[in-house]
């Protein structure tokens, strides 16, 4: 059963690649209690605004906080539900449109468990973690700060 | 005499209005968070009616919550996590 007392490193500098991804999935084949893999990514996406089509967000964040609030959430995530295993990693600077700036990853027994827990995991890093997203619009250097509802 | 230094950072458009994303300013007083934000308000005219949280010594605080001297103070625009 993996420790959730030590601090991992969530913030990456830009886009999680899909090949990352899929390295994840494979260093965990040798957990052999694993049953259950739920992996949530947040793909940018080239929204219409009233200046033009997002181009990608470049993402900053009041780090020292950040990581505290991503190892609240574990914490919390693993007191909550019956996980073997947990990471979280998170873009900063800039993630074009396409690719990924959210990779969750949570590994457990059976699946339940591992559907609930990312869903929750999702939401609290949305609510809680002091990230800030900034949609580049257009080719004109135009921008909009985004806000998660 | 001033008695309460602050380290205070600024983030997303609020880092924007300010030109900077970090400072150190320092009071008369020490004072509620509430009444910071006044400070705040009345040093960047250009915050006005902008939503923010402000957190203290890495911790999301209310007014009512007291800032001294060596505290850390964050203005923290909405999120867009995730």
């Amino acid at each position: 059963m993996e420790t959730s007392r030590k601090k991992r490193k969530v913030l990456v500098d830009g886009p999680i690649s899909p090949q990352f991804v899929a390295d994840s999935i494979a260093k965990h084949q040798s957990q052999t209690g694993i049953g259950a893999h739920a992996i949530f990514l947040g793909q940018i996406r080239a929204d219409q605004k009233e200046d033009g089509l997002v181009s990608g967000i470049e993402y900053t964040a009041y780090e020292e906080m950040a990581n505290e609030a991503f190892y609240s959430i574990r914490e919390a995530a693993f007191g909550k539900f019956e996980l073997t295993c947990l990471h979280i990693y998170h873009s900063l600077g800039l993630v074009p449109v396409g690719e990924i700036s959210l990779f969750v990853f949570v590994s457990s027994t059976h699946r339940r468990a591992a559907f609930e827990a990312s869903e929750f995991i999702v939401e609290e890093i949305k609510a809680n973690v002091p990230i800030f997203a900034k949609e580049l619009v257009g080719a004109g250097g135009g921008f909009h700060w985004k806000e998660n509802k | 005499m001033l008695i309460m230094e602050i380290t205070v950072r600024y983030y997303g458009m609020l880092a924007e209005i300010t030109g900077q994303s970090a400072e150190n300013l320092a009071f008369a007083e020490n004072m509620s968070v509430g009444k910071f934000r006044e400070e705040i308000l009345s040093r960047y005219p250009g915050m006005t009616g902008k939503k923010f949280k402000v957190a203290v010594n890495l911790q999301i605080a209310d007014d009512d919550i007291f800032i001294e001297s060596g505290c850390e103070i964050a203005l923290l625009p909405p999120f867009a996590g995730g």
